[in-house]
């Protein structure tokens, strides 16, 4: 099931200073919910692990992420991600552009456009429950990422040292999903 | 003309209320799943979320270890017993549990046995399945093209085609092609359904090691054939199976497959000497049994200037999933779907079917349809009407000018049915009249001055069904025949079993009635029990409208000849000769003095206690009732739909359904019939597919994606009905479960279709969301 998701957000940071992590993904890794980086693997690529628990269906995927594209002129990333859940439930595919706009303010604009394809247990849902639960993942790593840059930038990177990552709060993600459809949200 | 007999009797005609309601709605009923046995244990399939992938490995080290677990079996286990593969009912086979790889999503990859349900569940989690993914092919019209993956590798023909099939003049109707002054064609893809049954598939296997008898509790409509596909599968002798089918929530032909969770229970209680339960969840059901329907067919129509019909073409496309599981004669790889001809007369016409593998789940002929006659129905009820447009006509006359007349039958349709008899037109006017079909199409075209969107639809279906004639219908061999054994208590009331099985169909009402018609026993006093192989008679079960037309006309058969034996009785008892005796129902009298009688109940009690010289004591028979032809239900349906410009959406304003069955039972369950077949046929038509995205994934696998109508989106059903009865069946009697499903599809198209004709829309895809129609709509310009 291949969905497509595109997201606008505004930070009161200087560019650069948001680029520092966007361009790292170590340091973007402990932003998204239930993710991590375990290794890195050459200057470009790394093993990672994400786990997604909707309902009573939770999906552990390790896989590998490579960055494909960097281009720290225009402050562009195009990151693609593959991981395969560890008890065969099924598998996940990403791929995302990242865009960065310095805004008059002196604050940044995100861009994002993701291109996900999952196959297994997840997709069955359907796009509507897989959409809403992107939109409250994307809620959370955007939560995450302003918490981020609070932080000095030279914090460790807690999570890249290969501890156990706490998958996102999904008790109720099914939940939020469901009052999203109702909502008529998109 | 059927006698009719008193109320007291009961016999057919008659609209007594359900024997088997007053436990169904006490909740009393007993389903498979209120089988309790002592020492039973739990099955859970674990099962493949890909469509398409190598297996690697599976490893049930962590499921084996958790307490309370007892036995996990993969695919390899069952290979070692040469039972990794099993028939199907199509001359195929299917895997039992996966070996090498699996061909869809939701395919089943192990079987975990636990002492309990949740164990089961939970073990399943942890049985770790190592995948490759292979490229998906979920498109039929890619499944030929060279570069296609292969997905049968067991089989010897490396490709994905199984089978070829045609019927017709090919040349002769090309011929009339090439000279016709008018020419009409749709595309109609008729998608993937399911039927969803309210109860879902299991079972209970039991193996008694101190007997060597296996029982199985199965959710069958065909437990005979089941028990025979047991036997021949596991080797096991026929005599130590019995297969017991309890009251069955629903089947509309979802119950006729074997499906590998059966296959797993038995070889689990045959391994573990304890009963094991397997029941499917409402996603597995809907992902991984019986489907119905994905035919992708092309229908033209050649024609005179004045819309006289004189040749059709249908080229279609069938998607049969990863194994050709349909249930369905040996013959017929197509069904019946030959019948597209419908209620008109061609003097030429051809017909031909592809069948293809692609990474679906298996299945391709259940819901409520006499193999295939569904989409034969819609899609000549949907070419008709595009004929109606390109001619400009009425849809009304061009039906009313090609049906075949009353006078021609039994009519030999150019693909080779015999149609038994019809009055097409008598049903359609009876229809046309009852909804005020002039009056609403006026309105229709002031509306439509008004910019409103208004639509009438009519559909003129023909049926056939009750398969079938032993010469030419078979299932794996086995003979489509069908049986019914009467007793006759000494207290004059009656046993009577059958070998079909009741899903809800009220069997044990209506044939009590045919008893109660033949014998004057009455209908209170019979009781009908099917489903236990071990007591009912052989017979190939309940599908495709046939318990009527079969066992229903054994049942009368039968009744007969204990009514003949009951004459002898009655003429020793009355001291004369036979010849000298008259029959109303529930007594012999002697002719020209009414006064010397013997009821059936006295003659059933001399059958036992006062027998005649040199005859047999008790009163029974059994009859294996084989029938001359198939039987042709047919009947008219018209909707009328308003479309609301701003949402799309369809409302049905009013449907009125005139059916025409022969001969009728119990007229009040024919109505409950035509009201849950219309129900099921609008949900078909405005809200149900089982898709599939691009790689694989079932889009339609919970009833969250997949919706059942409520009450709410329910119309109100007008009923009415016409009567020509069959002249080869014993009591003129057609079969009437099916029409409404197999023909208010296309009413429903059909009346949408015509809201917008004038827009130049010639067809629309069902399900028809208000989406597609707010799409159409925005297209041309007419949206609010």
């Amino acid at each position: 099931m291949a969905l497509k998701i595109e997201k606008t957000f505004d930070i009161p940071e200087p560019v650069e200073k948001v680029w520092a992590i966007l361009s790292d993904p170590r340091k973007v890794a402990t932003c998204v919910p239930g993710a991590q980086i375990t290794k890195q693997v050459d200057e470009k690529t790394y093993k990672g692990a994400i786990k997604v628990k909707v309902g009573p269906s939770v999906t552990d995927y390790k896989g590998e992420v490579q960055i494909v594209r960097l281009d720290a002129q225009n402050h562009e990333i195009e990151i693609l991600g593959k991981g395969q859940d560890v008890r065969g439930r099924g598998s996940a595919s990403m791929k995302m552009t990242g865009k960065l706009r310095a805004l008059d303010n002196g604050g940044t604009e995100v861009t994002s456009e993701s291109e996900i394809n999952v196959i297994g247990i997840l997709a069955q849902m359907g796009s509507r429950v897989i959409t809403e639960v992107s939109n409250i993942m994307f809620g959370e790593f955007v939560k995450n990422f302003q918490a981020r840059l609070q932080q000095p930038s030279d914090a460790p990177e807690a999570q890249a040292s290969g501890a156990e990552s706490t998958p996102i709060d999904a008790k109720s993600l099914a939940w939020e999903a469901a009052k999203g459809l109702f909502r008529g949200k998109a | 003309m059927i006698h009719k007999t008193s109320p007291e009797i009961g016999g057919m005609g008659h609209s007594i209320k359900r024997k088997e309601d007053l436990r169904f709605i006490q909740g009393k009923g007993n389903y498979v799943d209120d089988v309790h046995l002592p020492g039973m244990v739990y099955g859970q399939l674990v099962r493949s979320p890909y469509a398409h992938a190598r297996l690697k490995s599976v490893n049930t080290e962590k499921a084996k270890a958790l307490p309370g677990v007892l036995a996990v079996i993969t695919g390899e286990d069952l290979a070692k017993a040469n039972l990794a593969w099993m028939p199907t009912l199509s001359y195929d086979k299917q895997m039992v549990l996966a070996t090498g790889k699996v061909l869809f999503q939701s395919q089943e990859v192990a079987f975990v046995v636990a002492e309990d349900r949740y164990t089961a569940a939970d073990a399943a989690e942890l049985v770790e399945v190592e995948y490759e993914e292979l490229p998906v092919l979920v498109d039929p019209h890619k499944a030929l093209d060279a570069d296609a993956p292969l997905l049968r590798e067991d089989r010897e023909q490396k490709d994905n085609h199984i089978f070829h099939w045609e019927v017709g003049d090919r040349q002769a109707t090309e011929q009339v092609f090439q000279k016709a002054a008018v020419k009409a064609s749709v595309h109609a893809f008729f998608p993937r359904c399911h039927p969803a049954p309210l109860e879902t598939c299991g079972c209970v296997a039991d193996f008694s090691r101190a007997t060597g008898r296996l029982t199985v509790y199965l959710t069958s409509q065909a437990p005979h054939a089941h028990r025979t596909v047991f036997a021949l599968v596991g080797g096991i002798p026929e005599n130590n199976i019995r297969v017991i089918s309890p009251d069955i929530g629903g089947g509309f032909g979802n119950k006729v497959p074997v499906y590998p969770g059966y296959v797993c229970a038995i070889v689990a209680s045959l391994t573990l000497g304890v009963p094991v339960k397997w029941i499917e969840t409402r996603s597995e059901n809907l992902q991984s049994t019986g489907f119905a329907r994905d035919y992708h067919m092309t229908a033209e129509i050649a024609a005179d200037r004045d819309g006289k019909m004189q040749a059709l073409r249908v080229k279609t496309l069938a998607d049969h999933g990863a194994f050709n599981a349909a249930a369905q004669p040996t013959k017929f790889p197509a069904g019946l779907f030959s019948i597209c001809t419908g209620s008109y007369e061609y003097p030429a016409a051809f017909c031909e079917v592809d069948g293809v593998y692609t990474n679906k789940a298996p299945g391709g002929i259940a819901y409520r349809c006499s193999f295939r006659v569904t989409e034969a129905a819609y899609l000549i009820e949907r070419v008709v009407d595009v004929l109606a447009l390109e001619l400009k006509m009425d849809p009304a006359e061009v039906r009313r000018k090609n049906f075949i007349p009353p006078e021609k039958f039994p009519y030999k349709s150019s693909l080779g049915w015999t149609y038994d008899s019809g009055n097409y037109e008598g049903a359609m006017k009876v229809a046309l009249d009852k909804i005020g079909y002039q009056q609403l199409r006026k309105e229709q075209e002031e509306k439509r001055k008004k910019g409103e969107l208004m639509g009438i639809g009519i559909s003129s279906f023909t049926e056939i069904v009750g398969a079938g004639p032993a010469h030419s219908f078979d299932i794996l061999g086995i003979k489509m025949f069908d049986s019914c054994e009467i007793r006759i208590h000494p207290t004059g009331k009656a046993m009577a079993r059958m070998g079909t099985k009741s899903q809800g169909q009220g069997h044990e009402t209506t044939y009590a009635q045919i008893v109660a018609q033949e014998l004057g026993i009455p209908a209170a006093d019979v009781t009908i029990e099917e489903g236990d192989t071990d007591t009912a008679p052989y017979g190939l079960g309940t599908y495709a409208s046939r318990s009527t037309p079969t066992s229903g006309a054994a049942t009368a058969i039968a009744a007969r000849k204990i009514r003949d034996k009951a004459k002898k009785i009655a003429a020793y008892l009355l001291e004369c000769n036979e010849a000298d005796l008259e029959w109303e129902p529930g007594k012999f009298y002697v002719k020209g003095a009414a006064s010397k009688s013997k009821t059936i109940q006295e003659i059933a009690f001399a059958a036992y206690t006062n027998i005649p010289p040199g005859l047999e004591a008790g009163l029974e028979a059994v009859d294996y009732y084989d029938p001359p032809n198939l039987t042709f239900p047919f009947g008219t349906y018209v909707c009328v739909v308003d479309i609301d410009k701003g949402t799309g959406e369809v409302k049905v304003r009013r449907f009125v359904a005139v059916d025409d069955c022969g001969n009728i039972i119990n007229p009040m369950i024919v109505e409950g019939q035509i009201h849950g077949g219309l129900t099921e046929g609008l949900a078909i038509a405005f809200m149900q597919q089982i898709d599939y995205d691009e790689s694989g994934n079932v889009q339609g696998g919970s009833f969250m994606d997949y919706l059942l109508p409520t009450a709410v989106e329910t119309p109100h059903w007008e009923t009415d009905k016409t009567c020509t009865p069959s002249p080869h069946h014993p009591f003129g009697a057609k079969g009437v479960g099916e029409s409404p499903n197999v023909g208010s599809p296309a009413a429903f198209v059909n009346a949408v279709v015509d809201a917008l004709s004038h827009l130049g829309v010639k067809h629309i895809d069902m399900p028809i969301t208000p989406w597609k129609v707010w799409k159409v709509l925005q297209e041309k310009g007419v949206a609010a």
